[in-house]
């Protein structure tokens, strides 16, 4: 019932201003949340946008200079932008398709029916629990040349050690294995929770029906994880678009800035060389890669519905 | 079409013995109905029939093959599950198609069996839309179609109707009778409703624990009843069971109340003498004082009009009775009431065996 619609005869007078319409009421309900967002994420992003049209550096000792697009046609000319910009897209094409087949594989071993179902789950979430760069200083270690134990295995088996941090591709390579199997194992568990909505009724229907185990992945798992596989994907896209700890770990970007990527030249902008403005921009570019990401997987979501 | 054979069918769970040696012959396009309460072992002997269970002993045959150790696929049977189990994601055209589609069965042939199917379930007009999109009963009916478009051996029916409602309930049970009629294959059917069980089956098998405790035609396991359990289990308002002894020509209540021994159906003989009995009498036939010359005595408890009659609850004792009485009876708690007892309608069972006695 509309709140104007109630017995008021009874109330006294001064409750009168509460008398509100169902939509100022909405309204009124809505604010506490609609400010809290504002504060928290509407004004820093404000404000970035806002920073980037600056010219601020605080190790000029100028004060902030208006510039308009300046900044970002700095960025059109600034080789290091493109090669860090190219190394993040390069990161997320591999390692976001990466993840996601090593975390599907994960997520239906980790779907059998185990007696014991915790100590699979707890390796699952081993991975994803590790601080990034706890991750990248292992495995640092890991691809280490001399004390390695890749280059070990690699050894064992007849191969040639290789100096992986010397050379762009192999240390790009290492960045990239990483990566997956630090974020396959978040994959896997969004995989898993999916997985774990599909009713069994339905392989049990499909067995009477007279599909076998493949074409019952084809036909019933994947089509019915597509929810889970698109959530899933779009926050990897996101976060590999902001790849920095694992990288600066293993390689603070180096050899040269073969494996810098785009969150790490902004860092050195804001925090090394504290050069806001372009700081700022930059940041603006990685905001619109994300957003441009995120409609796009939306989209798909959409036209899939 | 086929007929199924279990032998010895045991299935158990670690120590957990669940089905205990199941015997059962279903002959060719008979429906039989598993019922029992939770935990009697029907789903569990249909889902080794489809093959969605190992069996842990004994034979399953379908027609004359022995399908102990083939999957589901191969076993030529089609299932409703209880929950459905449409594919959500697909339409009802391409729920009911799947099956054909996995066996090579393509094109006009497919969607020539899809239609038919439909036709007969009465959801052409529903082909192009979702589960999602569907009413429950509605799905009900795509499961159906789902399983008639095979054309299997066997149906086999996990439960179909108990997510709908009380009134869709009673519709699409007839609508599956009606099937069976139309199309007469093989159908095996759980429920753990007596009402579906009583409607729709040919023979109806009662399990109880694991195992069979009786098989029979609706009218069998309703008049004749082997046992306690299958009487009190069969039957709306369930069957009325009160202590007795037989005391020379008298069957006599521990209330003192007495029908005559001679005249009951199971009719007593010297060696019933003094046995401590379960007397089971149907709500139904009790009737009202003037209709019968043998009476009992006792006090109204309750009285429930329903419309189309009224039940009376009673004490005899220490148990409460019930009786189906003509809606015009006017009675209130607490009076005396004599009630007429047709004998010949009243059931013996041994009350340490809790068997009838014959």
């Amino acid at each position: 019932m509309p709140i104007s619609e109630r017995d008021e005869t009874h109330l006294p007078k001064w409750t009168k201003w509460l008398d509100l319409s169902d939509r100022a009421l909405a309204v009124l309900l809505l604010a506490p949340a609609a400010l809290l967002l504002s504060l928290i994420i509407v004004y820093p992003v404000a404000r970035l946008i806002y920073t980037s049209f600056f010219s601020l550096s605080l190790t000029s000792g100028l004060p902030a200079e208006f510039i308009g697009l300046e900044n970002f046609a700095l960025m059109i000319d600034d080789p290091v932008f493109w090669e860090t910009l190219w190394n993040t897209v390069l990161i997320t094409i591999i390692t976001v398709p990466g993840a996601l087949i090593v975390g599907m594989a994960l997520a239906l071993l980790a779907n059998l029916p185990f007696a014991t179902q915790w100590p699979v789950r707890l390796s699952l979430l081993i991975p994803w629990a590790l601080p990034l760069s706890f991750a990248g200083l292992i495995f640092a270690w890991f691809f280490h040349s001399q004390y390695g134990v890749v280059n070990d295995v690699l050894v064992r088996l007849g191969f040639e050690g290789i100096i992986w941090f010397n050379s762009p591709n192999w240390a790009f390579a290492a960045i990239c294995l990483t990566i997956i199997w630090k974020t396959s194992s978040f994959m896997a568990l969004m995989i898993l929770a999916g997985l774990q909505t599909i009713p069994r009724s339905l392989y049990e229907a499909a067995d009477v029906d007279g599909a076998g185990r493949i074409r019952q992945f084809f036909e019933i798992t994947l089509p019915l994880l597509k929810p889970s596989i698109v959530v899933a994907l779009i926050f990897r896209t996101i976060t590999a678009l902001q790849t920095f700890d694992i990288p600066f770990m293993m390689t603070a970007g180096g050899p040269g800035t073969s494996t810098a990527t785009l969150a790490m030249y902004i860092h050195q902008n804001t925090v090394s060389f504290l050069d806001l403005g372009y700081g700022s921009a930059l940041a603006v570019v990685m905001f619109a890669l994300s957003m441009a990401v995120t409609a796009v997987y939306l989209r798909i979501i959409r036209a899939k519905d | 079409m086929a007929s199924v054979s279990l032998k010895k069918l045991d299935k158990s769970y670690g120590a957990l013995r669940i089905v205990k040696g199941i015997d059962l012959e279903i002959a060719d396009g008979e429906f039989v109905v598993l019922v029992g309460p939770s935990g009697c072992g029907k789903s569990t002997t249909l889902r080794m029939i489809a093959g969605l269970e190992n069996i842990s002993g004994g034979e399953i045959l379908i027609g004359d093959r022995v399908v102990n150790r083939l999957p589901p696929r191969e076993r030529d049977i089609a299932m409703v599950f209880q929950d459905y189990a449409l594919y959500p994601h697909k339409t009802v055209r391409e729920n009911m198609g799947f099956s054909l589609k996995v066996r090579g069965i393509a094109g006009t042939e497919a969607k020539k069996r899809i239609d038919e199917a439909a036709e007969i379930l009465g959801i052409s007009h529903l082909l192009d839309r979702r589960p999602g999109q569907l009413s429950g009963g509605q799905r009900q009916r795509v499961a159906m179609g789902r399983a008639i478009v095979r054309r299997p051996q066997v149906f086999l029916f996990d439960e179909p109707l108990s997510n709908l409602d009380a009134k869709l309930r009673g519709q699409v049970r007839t609508e599956i009778k009606r099937l069976h009629q139309q199309i007469g294959t093989t159908i095996v059917y759980v429920t753990h409703d007596q009402v579906e069980a009583m409607t729709l089956a040919d023979r109806i098998v009662i399990l109880r624990g694991g195992e069979i405790e009786q098989v029979g035609t609706p009218d069998d396991v309703y008049n004749r009843p082997h046992s306690v359990f299958v009487g009190g289990f069969v039957g709306s308002p369930a069957m009325n069971f009160a202590g007795a002894s037989i005391s020379g020509e008298r069957l006599v209540f521990r209330d003192g109340n007495f029908l005559p021994a001679g005249a009951l159906k199971s009719g007593h003989s010297a060696a019933m003498e003094g046995r401590e009995m379960m007397v089971g009498i149907r709500p139904e036939h009790f009737v009202p004082a003037t209709a019968s010359d043998i009476q009992i005595s006792v006090k109204v408890q309750v009285v429930e009009p329903l419309g189309s009659d009224t039940l009376v609850h009673f004490a005899m004792g220490q148990e409460v009775l019930t009786a189906r009485m003509p809606p015009d009876i006017r009675l209130r708690p607490g009076e005396d009431l004599k009630l007429g007892v047709d004998p010949s309608k009243v059931h013996l069972f041994d009350a340490a065996s809790q068997k009838a006695v014959a």
